[in-house]
């Protein structure tokens, strides 16, 4: 142990065949780099005992480390450790075991992490590794050649506290008696500080801030700083969706109320008493029956501005802070399933591009965006016991600047808690506020303003925060398993997007006002300035609604679980939303011109297709080659290296993983059995094609839709138990183009909705996807995100014993074909791989493809199904070709009865498909079942052998087409 | 009488519920319970007959699995435990349970002496979560093992590397407490190769046992494997069952943990009889 002054630093050196730095010795040697390297866990702390060895032996391993030796052998030292104020788990957990040791004072811990190499690198391979292995925005990166190592006597220790100096008043008061082009200025780029910096992004446009100056006029006064932060919290984007929300063109509802809350409203009330929705739209989640004691809930967000800053910050505290819609839905679900999805250029490229004129700040790469997601997403769904079985990865390079992040968790809930309906709860006046869980800190202030504007050079790295799941699942599994069913609170939601001014804010709506003493809430360091406090969006952190009786006995239980909760405020009917700062009042504003203050914004829009003619494509002279590069287009390629680092089977109620069949292929449904007592199974799935929107927006939708669906009914979902979600990741919203383009998404997901009676229960948009940076000549540009619909799809089968796998079982058993092929390969996989656009997108037909999807879960019902595969990007050629390498099986395919060439037959993409494979014993009834839908052709069988053939086409080696799937991914 | 299997929750522990449908399903008597609790309520160590650590992910694997964890049972609850396991008990630590009874030095404990840490359990080779169904191979007296030859069961960590010296690793193999090993699906060992041995662990190890082999530190999962339908041939399972007319049997071979640990206190024998 090294003592700097009153710093403790420890050292724990691991042995050299440690799996952390083999792994980074084999990405050395992928860069022609011969090293070996050693790992070292660093600890630093002021805390007087931590200088107790006690404390040394308690953070290592005796077995495989040694703490305080270290070896003289290396060439270079390079320590990457976090900057202040980033969540630091490990040293979080240093803490706790130095309090465990009996330490009363309060000084933390905090980690780093050291690697010692020695091998032939140069400095700058090794400032190339730094930049691998660190992310400026968070972390420090220090390097020393072993020279100035053994010089200085070792690594600096370094203390990363936060030091605020808040020396103002509690609150500035704002003159907004300004010109238009000032107001403009402060709704932009924020409100001036004293010494004239702006402080970041209100996210107000002129429009909103006129109607807040003409408030402020009438009440006679200023507004203050946090009132303002409030409002643009309370207004933005983000918590309003005011783009869904506002008037466009003649619909004056808009399009939230006017498409799609309607298609739930209209599916409900035609379905009556079969209907399956328990509560949409009102809460932090959907919920849908699962049976006769539970309710199953959905919510589906996105994380995408942070994760292009940090992209595992930003997915990790993306799916923790949906684990909480789940826990904050009712009176608290329990996360069951946790869903995600990627919209990433391709890792394998490496465009350039920076944030700032000067090119200094470079956007991050492919394959670190994706390689972070990727572990965000793992750490926090792992940590958390939540398994992750159900996602996609959808590959396009105008996701280069923001990729789209989803993250979605499905929960399980009684349907009477305490005799009470699960799904109700009510903050009433004279409750009290507990907020709940992880302390409040700088991070993500401005997040949700932030997240309804286009990331560019200002985005402020205060936007970036790391999820803490341990915290969270202490958290949530004193809630979910303990607390709930005692009865001690009666409403409870989460802190995400604007942290306490959006919780506080929502729950009051019930009671009528509220009062919070601002003082009380617990932080993380001190002299942070109230406003921040009110609008931090630190995570891992529940509001709930108390009884006064009861706020003593659920503290103190909270305590016991290890779960810091303290009283914050009053709910009140006052009609006010009121903050105080020990006794001074910093915010008063009517509850009505807080939640409904904000003006209209009409919206018109116009629309123009896109595409091209039709391309003139000669027939592929090699089929078989044709096919093997089409399975490794990166949209078809296995994303297994995902699902396995993905804890998939935890809770013990996995039935149908990721991976399906001996062959091992990336599915796109999933079932799961959340009663370990009940036969009942959840199916997820979900459809998204992006590239479609450079034809038309409206085939887009109808696609996503139309798979989601698909994929569910041919994993053995009955239609009628069955819903959906709705994500919109849309670019350049406050263009009319746009805006057209939105619109006729909308119609269509409307209308297919209403057909299939196919329920929206839970949705969230977010509309600003566009990159504004410069190129490498210094060049601005702006990169949008294709217009983007994420359909998600949940449905409820009545027996596991039902569900399908797309592998094939059995030799002998007989392949058909339901659903119409047409030539349709407009912005297909085929047509881009060609270098075309092309013109005939995919069209739904959701009247044709009903009829078949009814007719299909007979058949499921009376086990006529051996496997089953709704074909999706890459047409029948992919699909066919995934069934043989998941069954290991062969298959003899004739696909004449298609009027089309050859490749277009394999490679169209017409909706509304599934390909199956059937007993021979079960042909009769099987076709007898069908008997009513002209789109059933037999094209083959399941065949002894070893390849995929399709007559007079191709025939080639599954281990060929297994090979071309799954290496181009496969080194992640 | 019915035994009592205390299941350990708390600070990231996340299999416990599933753990406790295991113990049940065999007829025991079991309980979830919070270490703090356990902690503030030590005796109740006393009355029971099973301790299950389950899997998880306490402190979120900080400063090594299972390593925050295995210290706070140290330091508040070590009395109690080592009590517990002197007696007539069984004890079982799954995954990030197995992580933590190994760093408490439940197991494999030489020569009786529990406490003393000799085993780690780490990062695994691949530095890499894993996540997915795995073979053993299991030759073990362990009471948890009766009857057991070999195992088809998942792993999901990312440090279950078991390591040690080589000494210790020889007293292991000649002691009988190298419990399971994780081979090929043909049989053969998996001698390293991932994904066979998916950790990277020494000699394929994937469980051990102490010297009486009432301790047992098992790094894949029974209790994800105690159903037909849990595992990852089930569709292929279901399919072939359905065609030859017969029922697919309702458990797997992970539950045969469980009714080993019930047919010890003759809660099996009773339940048949």
């Amino acid at each position: 142990m090294l003592k700097k002054g009153m710093i403790h630093r420890i050292e724990i050196l691991s042995h050299s065949e440690d799996g952390r730095g083999k792994s980074l010795e084999k990405a050395l040697a992928a860069r022609g780099l011969s090293a070996k390297v050693r790992v070292v866990d660093v600890f630093t702390s002021e805390n007087p005992a931590a200088g107790m060895p006690e404390f040394a032996a308690a953070l290592g391993n005796p077995v495989i480390q040694k703490t305080g030796e270290m070896p003289q052998d290396f060439d270079w030292a390079l320590e990457i450790g976090f900057l202040p104020g980033v969540t630091d788990n490990v040293g979080h957990t240093a803490s706790e075991l130095l309090s465990l040791l009996g330490a009363t004072n309060d000084n933390q811990c905090y980690s780093s992490r050291l690697y010692l190499i020695k091998g032939d690198l140069k400095q700058d391979d090794v400032r190339v590794l730094a930049a691998e292995l660190s992310n400026p925005l968070i972390q420090r990166a220090l390097i020393k050649n072993s020279r100035t190592f053994k010089k200085e006597g070792g690594m600096e220790a370094v203390i990363p506290k936060v030091t605020l100096s808040n020396q103002g008043s509690a609150a500035d008061s704002v003159d907004l008696n300004v010109s238009d082009s000032e107001l403009e200025a402060i709704g932009q780029a924020g409100i001036k500080s004293a010494d004239g910096a702006r402080r970041g992004p209100l996210g107000m446009s002129l429009h909103y801030m006129k109607a807040v100056q003409a408030y402020f006029k009438n009440e006679g006064r200023a507004p203050t700083d946090i009132e303002l932060e409030t409002l643009a919290q309370t207004w933005s984007e983000h918590c309003k969706h005011t783009i869904f929300a506002s008037p466009i063109d003649d619909i004056k509802d808009g399009l939230y109320k006017g498409y799609i809350k309607r298609a739930t409203q209209e599916i409900r009330a035609k379905r009556g008493k079969d209907d399956i929705c328990v509560s949409v739209f009102s809460d932090n989640a959907g919920a849908i029956i699962f049976d006769e004691d539970y309710l199953i809930t959905d919510k589906v967000e996105t994380h995408n501005s942070p994760s292009a800053l940090d992209p595992f910050g930003g997915a990790i505290t993306g799916i923790v802070g949906v684990n909480r819609d789940c826990i904050g839905f009712g009176m608290g679900a329990k996360p069951i399933i946790n869903r995600y999805g990627f919209c990433l250029a391709d890792p394998r490229t490496a465009p350039e591009y920076y944030r700032d004129k000067n090119l200094s700040v470079q956007i991050l790469s492919p394959e670190t965006i994706l390689k972070g997601v990727v572990q965000g997403v793992e750490a926090g769904g792992n940590c958390s016991g939540i398994p992750t079985p159900q996602g996609f990865v959808y590959f396009d390079d105008r996701f280069v600047g923001k990729p789209l992040v989803f993250v979605g968790t499905i929960g399980l809930i009684p349907r009477e808690i305490n005799g009470k309906p699960g799904h109700i709860k009510k903050a009433h006046p004279g409750d009290k506020i507990v907020m709940a869980g992880g302390r409040v800190g700088r991070d993500g202030i401005h997040g949700a303003t932030f997240s309804s504007v286009a990331l560019d050079e200002g985005s402020p790295a205060t936007a970036v925060q790391i999820g803490d799941p341990i915290t969270q699942k202490k958290m949530s599994d004193a809630i979910i398993k303990e607390l709930r069913d005692k009865g001690w609170y009666s409403a409870i939601t989460d802190n995400g997007a604007g942290g306490l001014s959006s919780s506080v804010g929502e729950m009051a709506e019930q009671s009528g006002g509220f009062h919070v003493e601002l003082e009380k809430v617990p932080l993380k360091y001190p002299g942070m300035a109230p406003w921040e406090i009110w609008i931090s969006e630190s995570q891992e952190r529940m509001t709930l609604a108390v009884p006064p009786e009861n706020t003593e006995k659920l503290i103190a239980f909270l305590a016991r679980r290890g779960v810091e909760a303290s009283v914050v405020g009053t709910y009140t009917d006052t009609g006010r939303a009121h903050i105080t700062w020990h006794g001074e009042t910093l915010m008063d504003l009517s509850m009505d011109f807080l939640h409904d203050g904000n003006p209209e914004t009409p919206l018109v829009t116009s629309f123009a297709r896109g595409g091209e003619a039709e391309p003139d494509i000669a027939e592929p002279a090699d089929h078989v080659d044709t096919l093997l590069r089409m399975m490794g287009r990166v949209n078809i390629a296995s994303k297994e290296f995902i699902s396995t680092q993905y804890d998939h089977n935890v809770q013990g109620t996995a039935v149908l993983g990721p991976l399906q069949g001996p062959g091992r292929v990336y599915a796109d449904a999933s079932i799961t059995r959340p009663v370990l007592t009940s036969s009942k199974g959840v199916v997820l799935s979900q459809g998204l094609f992006p590239r479609y929107s450079d034809i038309d927006t409206r085939a887009m939708a109808a696609a996503g839709l139309d798979q989601a669906v698909r994929n569910a009914v041919a994993a053995g979902v009955d239609m009628k138990q069955l819903a959906l979600l709705d994500n919109f990741c849309w670019c350049s919203s406050d263009e009319p183009e746009r805006l057209g383009q939105l619109k006729r998404a909308v119609e269509v997901i409307y209308e297919m909705a209403v057909k299939y009676e196919t329920p929206f229960i839970s949705g969230k948009d977010s509309m600003f996807n566009d990159f504004k940076g410069f190129d490498a000549k210094g060049q601005p540009v702006k990169i949008s995100a294709p217009p983007t619909v994420l359909i998600s799809s949940i449905g409820v089968i009545p027996d596991i014993e039902h569900s399908i796998s797309l592998a094939p079982k059995a030799v002998g058993d007989l392949v058909y074909l339901l659903g119409r092929t047409a030539d349709e390969l407009g912005a297909t996989e085929y047509y881009d791989m060609m270098g075309h656009t092309g013109n005939n997108v995919p069209e739904v037909d959701s009247h044709l493809n009903l009829r078949l999807y009814t007719l299909y879960g007979r058949a499921v019902r009376d086990h006529l199904i051996a496997s089953a595969v709704a074909p999706s990007h890459g047409g029948l050629g992919a699909a066919l070709a995934k069934m043989a390498i998941a069954g290991k099986m062969g298959l003899d395919i004739d696909l004449s009865s298609i009027d089309l060439p050859p490749a277009r037959a394999l490679y169209a993409e017409s909706a509304g498909r599934i390909i199956v494979t059937v007993a021979p014993k079960n042909k009769e009834k099987f076709e007898k079942t069908l008997k009513g839908f002209e789109y059933v052709s037999c094209v083959g069988h399941v065949a002894y052998g070893d390849k995929l053939n399709i007559k007079n086409i191709l025939s080639v080696e599954i281990e060929k087409l297994d090979e071309a799937y799954k290496a181009p991914l496969r080194g992640y | 009488m019915t035994a009592k299997a205390l299941i350990l929750a708390g600070y990231g522990l996340n299999c416990e519920e599933e753990t406790l449908h295991a113990f049940e399903r065999a007829g025991l008597n079991g309980k979830i319970m919070h270490i703090n609790d356990l902690i503030d309520d030590a005796h109740v160590l006393d009355d029971a007959q099973i301790l299950a650590v389950p899997g998880g992910f306490s402190y979120g694997d900080d400063t090594g699995s299972g390593n925050a964890f295995a210290q706070k049972m140290k330091l508040a609850l070590w009395e109690p435990l080592k009590r517990f396991v002197e007696r007539d008990t069984l004890t079982i630590g799954i995954c990030n349970g197995c992580q933590i009874i190994t760093n408490l030095g439940l197991v494999p404990a030489p020569e009786g002496q529990y406490g003393k840490r000799v085993v780690a359990v780490t990062h695994n080779l691949t530095a890499r979560y894993q996540c997915r169904w795995v073979d053993l191979k299991v030759n073990s007296a362990s009471p948890w093992l009766a009857g057991v030859s070999t195992l088809h069961i998942p792993v999901a960590h990312g440090e279950g590397r078991f390591m040690m010296d080589r000494a210790v690793l020889e007293s292991l193999r000649e002691n009988g407490q190298i419990a399971a090993q994780f081979i090929r699906p043909d049989g053969t060992p998996a001698a390293g190769l991932f994904p066979y041995n998916p950790s990277g662990a020494m000699d394929d190890i994937a469980a051990i046992t102490d010297e009486s082999g009432k301790v047992l530190a098992i790094m894949p999962h029974p209790e994800r494997g105690m159903y037909s339908w849990q595992r990852d041939d089930y569709m292929e399972a279901k399919d072939k069952a359905r065609r030859e007319g017969r029922r697919l049997p309702e458990e797997s071979e992970g539950m045969a943990l469980f009714h080993n640990a019930a047919r010890y206190f003759e809660v099996g024998k009773r339940k048949s009889a």
